[in-house]
């Protein structure tokens, strides 16, 4: 877990591209994510941001550049610096299983195949619990939240892995306003922790709100900087040139899908 | 003859007793590798390895006898275990992918039976297994075919568990997927072969599966599932033999004990399932309360205060 202290970036890429097997990538990555530094990915349906997410887990192929996570290049471990929460993940509400025991699968990777959790992983998951707002809620079958409830419980497992980056896919599709507030209060609480966060999304308004840079993403790199300069309408208008959507600088609109 | 007689005094003979030994090792591995593949799905898969481990046993059987049974049936499970893992993995439409190698060896089984001299008798031994007839050197080799099931499921049971409930994020977290679908595959396959002795390669089916749907019925708790799989299977091998010896001995009704066991299986399960379907039409507002927990437990608690109903169970 050595890094240079002057340069500071917890997650850099350059030059990068990530395509999967079939066909479908993104390419010209050019990022650089800072300890409590977030990060807004914007860009059509179809831009390449899940696939970029993906693809910095290692779950997507690196067809060209470089990847570096605390100053190490191309990690093969990446699992336990590199946090994520997949975009609505399919999961089967019957499952039996507990909020709880879903938060301390966070802390897999570290307890590795033998060690079961002990005193300090529930510890972990208590705290994850907690960041999120669901503390009193633990003991309760991960089936029966709501979907609001479920996504911060898998935000929470992303948590308690006490990950340095954090890789947020589409987490505000489809909440509602008190889920909604909660999640932004805990990226701030997490920025301030000095976790480095990269966040897709539709939502200006939220990547305006907690984030300090953004890039915007239309299958290759369009541009990135900090939000004020970045976020203008002519440069949102060109990265959704081709798809039939409404905004001013403030919100975007996407036929067919939940954005705000 | 008793109920005692069936149920204690017929197990004072040896080859009950050694019964009843290989029976409790199967339930124990088998209940607790069962609940993973209801959990992940994987019953059409077992169905594909029970047939696949046939022409191993066949072949063993032609090279070595009764001795040779358990080797060629763990080749033949590790080489199908390895198969229908990649397989399913290269995108093969799962199922067609399962049924082809399932038909193919099994005929490739049935063949090698057929050359032998005693066609029908092999046959129904190899399909059915000689529960009653298993000598005590055959013993050994099965309790370490599935200790050898058990532990790899033990070592990796986390990570299992967590690709069951999220392929995904096990995945994202690190986790080798391929590597936790050969262990799976490969301890299935084992326990079928340490079943096919006892109770056959096509009634293993009933060990396998039976014990962790049941489980599923009776218990919301992961970490439940395993103990009541293993009791109930554990239960059921003792009233199954126990069962077969009062047909036979008690009532003149020559049953084999394999096929009774598995009876009894299924029996056992449809007397729960009627159970759960029962408790649950006589407890709706259970239902009811639980799915709208869906919508948040404040709601909930109001919603059930409101109608009268005390909190849901």
């Amino acid at each position: 877990m050595t890094r240079d202290p002057a340069d500071g970036a917890v997650l850099e890429l350059h030059e990068a591209a990530f395509s999967h097997p079939g066909g479908g990538g993104v390419s010209g990555i050019e990022l650089r994510v800072a300890a409590g530094e977030s990060v807004a990915l914007i860009g059509p349906n179809g831009a390449g941001k899940s696939t970029l997410l993906q693809g910095i887990l290692g779950l997507v192929p690196m067809t060209a550049g470089s990847l570096r996570i605390d100053g190490v290049a191309n990690a093969r471990d990446r699992g336990r610096a590199v946090g994520y929460l997949p975009q609505q993940a399919a999961l089967d509400p019957e499952f039996p299983i507990t909020l709880d025991q879903v938060v301390m699968q966070g802390r897999y990777r570290r307890l590795g195949w033998l060690r079961w959790p002990g005193r300090a992983d529930r510890r972990a998951v208590a705290d994850a619990l907690s960041a999120v707002g669901l503390a009193h809620r633990g003991g309760a079958r991960f089936g029966d939240l709501s979907g609001g409830q479920r996504q911060r419980g898998l935000l929470a497992r992303a948590l308690a892995s006490e990950p340095r980056v954090l890789l947020l896919d589409e987490p505000f599709n489809g909440l509602d306003q008190p889920n909604r507030d909660a999640l932004l209060e805990t990226v701030r609480e997490l920025k301030g922790r000095g976790v480095a966060l990269l966040i897709s999304t539709h939502d200006l308004e939220l990547a305006r709100e907690v984030c300090d840079t953004v890039v915007l993403l239309n299958g290759v790199q369009l541009s990135a900087g900090p939000v004020d300069q970045v976020l203008t309408l002519g440069n949102v208008q060109e990265c959704f040139s081709d798809q039939g959507v409404e905004f001013d600088e403030h919100t975007l609109v996407v036929p067919g899908h939940e954005g705000h | 003859m008793d109920a005692a007689d069936a149920l204690f005094g017929a197990f004072a003979l040896p080859f009950m007793a050694r019964a009843l030994v290989v029976l409790l090792v199967l339930a124990v591995v088998a209940g607790f590798v069962g609940v993973l593949v209801n959990l992940r799905g994987l019953e059409f898969i077992s169905d594909g390895l029970t047939h696949a481990v046939f022409p191993g046993l066949a072949i063993g059987f032609a090279l070595g006898g009764f001795g040779g049974l358990i080797p060629g049936a763990a080749v033949a499970a590790l080489i199908a275990a390895l198969l229908l893992t990649m397989l399913a993995r290269a995108g093969v439409a799962s199922d067609s992918a399962i049924a082809i190698v399932l038909t193919a060896t099994f005929s490739v089984g049935v063949i090698v039976v057929s050359r032998g001299n005693d066609y029908a008798g092999e046959l129904e031994a190899l399909l059915f297994g000689r529960l009653l007839t298993i000598t005590p050197e055959e013993v050994v080799p099965i309790v370490a075919v599935a200790l050898v099931a058990l532990v790899t499921v033990a070592v990796t049971l986390k990570q299992q568990l967590f690709r069951a409930f999220d392929p995904v994020g096990s995945r994202a977290a690190g986790a080798p997927d391929l590597g936790l679908d050969l262990a799976l595959n490969a301890a299935i396959a084992l326990v079928v072969v340490a079943a096919s002795t006892a109770i056959g390669s096509l009634l293993v089916l009933a060990l396998l599966i039976v014990p962790g749907a049941t489980a599923r019925l009776l218990s919301n708790r992961l970490f439940a599932l395993f103990p009541i799989a293993i009791g109930f299977a554990a239960l059921c091998a003792w009233l199954g033999l126990a069962s077969g010896f009062a047909l036979s001995v008690g009532a003149g009704i020559d049953v084999p004990g394999g096929a009774t066991v598995a009876g009894v299986f299924v029996a056992a399960y449809v007397l729960v399932l009627l159970g759960f379907l029962l408790v649950r039409r006589l407890r709706p507002a259970d239902a009811a309360a639980r799915r709208v927990t869906a919508a948040g437990a404040e709601r909930a608690a109001s919603v059930t205060s409101s109608t009268g109903v005390g909190t849901a169970g």
